[in-house]
């Protein structure tokens, strides 16, 4: 199979002491930059077969879910994976304040709920959950589940939610009709992976961020009340 | 004929066996990176972009690109074939690590280095560990300038091409 010509050169440009494998090591380049742009010729298929099949729920936008008056003189951008501990902890600290912001018409809401967080669960919770969220927003109930999902929030580095659990807090939230099918079907990944990748387009690589009218923000409650205040 | 090929093996000195331990912990590196990587490009393409030096395209080309680049060098070193140039081009890949990683860290980005996976994005609560990954890199580049230098080992095609060719009388 391998030429004795082919043997003496390997041979001698390995075992050379001195000089300039340039021959050997243009060749391994080409052949990984082969590699790199199969990797990249892949890629770029997935994203086309993804953008072609990616469903946007019903009340929600390409890049995520917004809540309350359209017409709110301010909106809040919050970037959220719900498998994200601090995420939680923002809820619990500002719910209440975007809460009062919403139904007061100071301001909309708009949750990206991206999957940064898949490899910190062994079920790619975080893109699971994302998807299950459209189906809530869907359904009408996405505020209510939010808070649901972030109750039962399940630990990182575990198994996520199983689907039943998925469906059962959707119920819980309201949902009916279609809403398990949806879940089971995970006919919102296509959607959270657009978003996810939007967000980090857009220069978010982390969760929770926060941008009131487009300005990232301290994830307190406090700036998030001052930078409202200040936008009025 | 067999007596050729043991002559051929008693003439290697013992560092050879360091040189075959260094050439496949780099293996085994690169190997873990791309499989870590090439199960989730989306995470991938997203490490890259949060170093936010390229632009976009290019972000995509080098993210996807990257985890097939690092396992076919992987596999290439696991085998032993061609490793003065895997190694040459390791220091290269690893060098252009670096100042990725140096330059987040001097405009104080708050990323992970996305080098086994993680789309660039840092577990909650932690801080970079800009540190340790420079720390690490330089060590491995270190040893693949050495493996540059003493590519030799066991176990390797090259070593049986080499075989063959002194078994063929020069």
């Amino acid at each position: 199979m391998m030429s004795k010509k082919t043997g003496r050169r390997t041979r001698s440009l390995v075992t050379a002491r001195r000089g300039p494998s340039v021959l050997m090591i243009v060749g391994i380049v080409v052949v990984l930059l082969f590699a790199g742009a199969v990797g990249f010729g892949v890629y770029r298929a997935q994203h086309q077969s993804a953008a072609a099949a990616g469903a946007v729920p019903t009340n929600a936008i390409a890049t995520g879910v917004p809540v309350g008056q359209a017409s709110a003189p301010n909106t809040i951008d919050i970037y959220l994976d719900f498998q994200c501990p601090v995420c939680r902890e923002y809820e619990q600290q500002s719910g209440a304040t975007l809460d009062g912001l919403i139904s007061s018409g100071t301001a909309k809401v708009v949750y990206h709920p991206v999957a940064f967080l898949d490899r910190y669960s062994s079920t790619q919770y975080s893109t699971r959950s994302s998807a299950a969220a459209g189906c809530a927003a869907q359904a009408g109930v996405f505020p209510q589940y939010v808070k649901l999902l972030y109750a039962n929030q399940p630990p990182e580095n575990g198994n996520g939610l199983p689907e039943s659990q998925l469906i059962s807090l959707g119920q819980q939230a309201g949902a009916g009709g279609n809403f398990a099918a949806c879940v089971s079907a995970n006919t919102f990944a296509g959607w959270t992976a657009a978003l996810t990748d939007a967000a980090s387009k857009g220069g978010v690589d982390a969760t929770p961020t926060v941008q009131v009218n487009g300005k990232q923000i301290d994830n307190s409650d406090a700036a998030l009340r001052q930078a409202v205040q200040a936008a009025k | 004929m067999t007596t050729v090929e043991t002559v051929a093996i008693q003439h290697r000195p013992a560092w050879t066996w360091l040189s075959t331990l260094g050439r496949l912990v780099l293996a085994t590196v690169w190997i873990a990176a791309g499989v870590s990587k090439i199960t989730d490009l989306d995470a991938s393409v997203r490490a890259v972009r949060a170093y936010r030096i390229l632009p976009e395209i290019a972000a995509q080309a080098v993210g996807a690109g990257l985890p097939a680049v690092e396992l076919l060098l992987g596999a290439l070193l696991l085998v032993g074939a061609g490793v003065r140039a895997g190694a040459v081009v390791s220091a290269a890949l690893l060098a252009v690590y670096m100042v990725g990683i140096a330059s987040a860290w001097v405009r104080g980005l708050q990323i992970d280095c996305g080098c086994f996976g993680g789309g660039g994005a840092l577990a909650a609560g932690t801080r970079p560990t800009y540190g340790w990954e420079l720390t690490r890199d330089g060590a491995l580049l270190v040893l693949t300038l050495l493996l540059a230098r003493w590519p030799v080992g066991h176990f390797a095609v090259d070593g049986m091409l080499a075989g063959r060719r002194e078994e063929n009388g020069r």
